[in-house]
């Protein structure tokens, strides 16, 4: 098993107002390629923090953070955004598409923030990645014109399209109904069948026993962490890491 | 990275055509701000500092002599003492400009000159196209009279004839003959038509009474500007002391400064008029900015939320902070590009204008139109606009807090400051709005004053000249009389003649009262002197009580005096002052005079700005306080033709070399002037006030629609749980109220600071509730327009229902 990710006594504190507040306190986690984690906990407990610091939307407090073997912990704004841009997908509850662009326009959207690919090359990983989520017929809609689930899908194609590391899922399932929210989910486990590494902020146990490691939060500290045992022989990746 | 900005620009672009209002109210605003102050750059540019049209134009110098630090020129005497020995010239050349009347039979025109010596053409690098210049043959007393014409005096007045130098003119009355026509529109060194030779007999071997005359120069090369003037200077001044006790001169410093023809005309205050009106119209394009970058901030806060996806899928800064600049740069490049051909047009207007309004064209620099420097200036002004009204906003955004707003939208703490800032905003913009109407309000009081004004004199059908009798011809006062009576007389002759008055006008004389003690000479009273030969009836000032002054007044009799009715109120209330006396010191010498007639009160413009009795008139016989300036005037019947030929024949029938100062014209043509200069500033100033204050009441109802918008959520909530329409609305209504009377009451501070220094200065122009009527009419103007751009956007997010307004982002 690689280590992706490995946080040491990560600790994040806010200031608001003369009062302080931690959010996180001395977590320590490894996350391996290929794992799909399930982060759940009550309300405030810290999981929306943890994914963020995971996606290098904030820095840490205290601690280190390494990704990929390089320390992220202290980057500059530009440093982060770039390594979101080329390591990192994200989902969003509310699945944030720019309602302005067509659904290919913000599905490329990451890739143009990269000066790696050609004009050709972005179109055609645009389309593979809309393919893959079943949304090629919808490339020139625009996001009020399509449903919650195809939003969603649209934001998990969004999330593809660079190829990341890992894929940071905040409630991906929050805003949708039942019928839309198991068709992200299969979604999901498709990818994390390719090989790919989720991690998934998740209220739901039903979706969080999809996942191959169940993570659990409680003010600020990660209070349980668990091997899904019980995951079917068709979910399961190549090879399951514990970390 | 050019695929990026093409998306970026297309997704721009997609945005304003989406917007079409928004897109056509900014680049509005922007073209109004950026037209202002290209139009005056561009005017002032032309006017003071683009280089002289003429060959080498850059290196040629106006020569001009301060005394004491006054704004002077060089004396003959002193030019003809000092021309031979200043070592920094390589050039060096007097001449004097003139109105030079050219007569053709019964009537005549009259033309801008110049009396030049030799030497001059060839400073201007340019020659005649015809004949030759003027040599220093032509100078010597007694050569026969000869001219240089210009290219459009030879084609208007012979056709372009191709004997022309076989030709002569009746220039100032005697026969010239033409040696020279000089290229198409050469007018240098102002805006001369003529050029005649300014003879070797002018010149004085007496420094006191020496006429002073434009001069010019070039500098030697290697001859810094510096040197220039430190040398000329000390050799004018050690002239000057060398005579001050021989001559017995005032004593004076005289320095010298050589400048650009331009500035030398300004009076060398070129610089400040060019900063004043500057930073007048970089206020106006300050105030676009801030509305423009207002309405873009604005445009950014909406899409806060996009800018935070960017930035989590991977944008940095410069990549987000050039996206969100897009928009503004497609808008203040169109705004720029639509306000260059704006300012292009008016440009060419005003060219036409001022070349048929001024006399002779105006200068012969003087031409306005599109050139490199004013596009230049629209490229430094654009940059400036994309940095203020497009980067500042953009990077504001761009450096958000991502986490905040990804969780809670706009509502989180991005929009509490962003709510702050807008209210800060919108009470600056109530605050300059109301500075500007208010003194929008004044400026209009007083043009609407100054164009009604009522001078306490008639001027219809009445002809003015200004002339000078050359002293060096008549030394003696008694021979200056004699030639303004004989002028007089001649004039008086011509049968369409009423009556002819001649005076010169000495301003704040002091005055001596009988049997008042004065503490000292500041604390005396002082009237305007005029010494007049001839009937004040002439230019309607009329007698009240006693007589005029005739030719009895004269020297050897009792000094008399006609003195105006506010001052025969105000040291004899209630009693008649004829025969009273008073002193009045006039040239240095207290002089006792005897009042023999009171007659009606003139507006002097020394005392433009007060009231009409505010300072008084005593009235002097020119036959006992002589002056060899004098302004006559002479009122004809109704619809004489060529009335100002009478002056014409009179004066060189007396003496043809009696100097003009003004060329012959209507009394009320320079009113008439002032009084069109005074509307067309007027209506300049209405028109950028008017603009201000569009852009400014754009500005808060851009921002105050915003604040509410941003507001929508909070709107949501509340009337979730159970707020009414009413009390939503009045809590909004509330808050603009606030920002409205801080605005206003830090504006009507500043204003009664203001009215008041004016009313002072104005002696009471206009009565104190006049102010108050300014106050008032602009609160309400000003609350009416802020309570509604409160309202309307308060009402639109009451009238979404709960659920919508909840979801609103």
């Amino acid at each position: 098993m690689t280590a992706l990710i490995t946080l040491t006594n990560i600790s994040k504190t806010f200031l608001t107002e003369e009062i302080e507040t931690r959010a996180l306190n001395d977590i320590n986690l490894v996350i391996n390629k290929g794992e799909y984690i399930a982060l759940s906990g009550q309300s405030g407990c810290g999981k929306s923090t943890l994914l963020s610091l995971l996606g290098l939307l904030d820095a840490p407090s205290n601690g280190y953070y390494h990704l990929a073997d390089s320390d992220v912990s202290s980057l500059t704004r530009d440093q982060r955004a770039n390594i979101r841009c080329e390591k990192i997908g994200f989902v969003f509850q509310s699945f944030n598409l720019i309602s302005d662009l067509t659904v290919f326009e913000n599905v490329m959207l990451p890739l143009t923030y990269q000066s790696k690919k050609s004009k050709t090359q972005i179109e055609s990983k645009v389309n593979e990645v809309l393919a893959k989520v079943e949304m090629s017929h919808r490339k020139n809609h625009f996001p009020s014109q399509l449903s919650g689930g195809q939003q969603q899908r649209v934001a998990v194609a969004r999330a593809l399209v660079n190829d990341p590391s890992i894929i940071l899922a905040d409630e991906p399932t929050g805003n949708l109904d039942s019928q839309n929210a198991e068709a992200v989910l299969q979604l999901f486990d498709k990818l994390h069948q390719g090989g790919a590494t989720i991690c998934m902020v998740t209220h739901d146990p039903a979706s969080a026993k999809r996942a191959s490691r169940c993570l659990e939060m409680f003010d600020g500290q990660l209070i349980k962490d668990q091997i899904n045992t019980n995951l079917t022989d068709s979910k399961k990746p190549a090879e399951l890491a514990v970390g | 990275m050019i695929m990026s900005m093409l998306i970026d620009i297309k997704y721009a672009l997609r945005l304003l055509f989406k917007s079409p209002k928004f897109s056509a109210m900014t680049i509005g605003v922007l073209i109004g701000g950026l037209s202002i102050s290209l139009f005056t750059f561009s005017f002032l540019y032309s006017t003071i500092y683009k280089p002289l049209p003429i060959p080498e134009g850059d290196t040629a110098k106006s020569v001009t002599v301060y005394h004491n630090e006054k704004f002077r020129h060089i004396t003959g005497y002193e030019y003809e003492n000092v021309k031979t020995n200043i070592n920094s010239f390589e050039e060096f050349g007097i001449y004097e400009n003139s109105t030079i009347r050219v007569s053709v039979g019964d009537s005549g025109k009259n033309y801008s000159g110049s009396f030049i010596r030799n030497g001059f053409f060839e400073f201007s690098r340019v020659l005649p196209v015809l004949g030759r210049v003027i040599q220093a043959d032509d100078l010597i007393e007694g050569a026969t009279p000869v001219a240089v014409i210009s290219y459009e005096i030879w084609q208007a007045e012979h056709n372009g004839a191709s004997d022309i130098l076989e030709k002569t003119m009746l220039l100032d009355g005697e026969i010239t003959e033409i040696i020279g026509v000089m290229p198409e529109a050469y007018r240098f060194p102002h805006s001369s038509q003529l050029w005649l030779p300014l003879n070797n007999s002018e010149f004085n071997d007496n420094p006191k009474i020496s006429d002073a005359y434009y001069a010019y120069a070039r500098l030697k090369s290697g001859v810094e500007l510096e040197e220039a003037e430190k040398e000329l200077g000390q050799a004018i001044n050690q002239i000057y002391q060398r005579n001050v006790k021989l001559y017995d001169l005032p004593e004076l410093n005289k320095t010298v400064q050589l400048m650009t023809f331009q500035m030398a005309q300004t009076g060398n205050d070129g610089n400040i008029a060019f900063a004043f009106l500057m930073t007048i119209s970089w206020s106006i394009l300050l105030l676009a900015c801030i509305n423009v970058g207002n309405l873009l901030f604005a445009r950014t806060i909406e899409r806060q939320k996009e800018t935070a996806i960017r930035a989590a899928l991977g944008a940095n800064t410069n990549r987000l902070v050039s996206q969100l600049m897009w928009e503004g740069i497609i808008i203040t490049c169109l705004g720029s590009l639509l306000s260059v051909l704006l300012v292009a047009a008016v440009l060419d207007y005003t060219e036409l204008v001022i070349h048929s309004w001024l006399p002779d064209g105006g200068a012969f620099w003087w031409h306005y139109g599109m050139d490199s420097a004013t596009l230049l200036m629209a490229v430094v002004f654009t940059f400036v606009t994309i940095l203020l009204s497009t980067f500042l906003p953009a990077w504001r955004s761009a450096n958000q807090d991502i986490n905040m707003t990804l969780r809670d939208g706009t509502r989180g703490a991005q929009s509490k400051k962003s709510g702050r800032f807008s209210r800060i905003l919108v009470t600056t913009q109530v605050f300059l709005v109301a500075v500007l109407m208010l003194i929008g309000s004044i400026s209009a009081f007083i043009a609407h004053k100054f164009i009604n004004m009522d001078m306490g004199d008639d001027y219809q059908d009445v002809m003015t000249a200004r002339l000078d009798i050359p002293v060096n011809k008549y030394p003696e006062p008694e021979q200056q009389l004699a030639v303004f009576q004989l002028l007089n007389e001649k004039i008086q002759q011509h049968p369409q003649v009423t009556g002819v008055i001649a005076y010169n006008w000495n301003p704040g004389s002091v005055l001596s009262m009988e049997g008042e003690d004065y503490e000292s000479e500041e604390s005396k009273p002082t009237a305007d002197a005029l010494m007049v030969i001839g009937d004040t009836e002439t230019v309607g000032v009329h007698l009240i009580a006693g007589r005029q002054l005739n030719h009895l007044d004269k020297l050897g009799n009792r000094k008399t005096a006609l003195i105006s009715q506010s001052m025969a109120k105000r040291f004899w209330p209630g009693e008649s002052p004829l025969e009273k006396s008073f002193e009045i010191n006039i040239e240095d010498k207290n002089e006792k005079v005897f009042v023999v007639g009171i007659v009606s009160d003139r507006l002097n413009s020394s005392t433009l700005f007060g009231k009409l009795d505010s300072v008084d008139e005593v009235y002097l016989s020119g036959l006992q306080f002589i002056s060899s300036f004098q302004a006559v005037y002479y009122r004809v019947l109704p619809n004489t033709e060529n009335a100002e030929e009478i002056f014409y024949r009179a004066i060189f029938e007396t003496d043809r070399s009696i100097e003009m100062i003004y060329s012959v014209q209507l009394a009320t043509k320079n009113r008439n002037m002032m009084r069109d200069s005074m509307r067309l500033m007027s209506n300049i100033t209405f028109g950028t006030g008017f603009f201000a204050l569009l852009l400014a009441m754009v500005g808060i109802y851009g921002l105050t629609a915003n604040s509410v918008a941003q507001r929508t959520h909070e709107v949501g909530i509340r009337r979730a749980v159970g707020a009414s329409d009413k009390s939503i609305i009045k809590m909004f209504l509330k808050q603009g109220a606030k920002q409205l009377l801080i605005g206003l009451g830090l504006s009507m501070a500043l204003f009664y600071l203001l009215a008041f220094s004016f009313h002072k200065f104005t002696e009471g122009m206009f009565p104190i509730y006049i102010y108050s009527m300014q106050a008032v009419v602009v609160t309400i103007g000003l609350s009416i327009v802020v309570m509604f751009a409160t309202y309307l956007p308060t009402r639109r997010a009451v009238k979404m229902e709960p659920s919508i307004a909840l979801r609103y982002e």
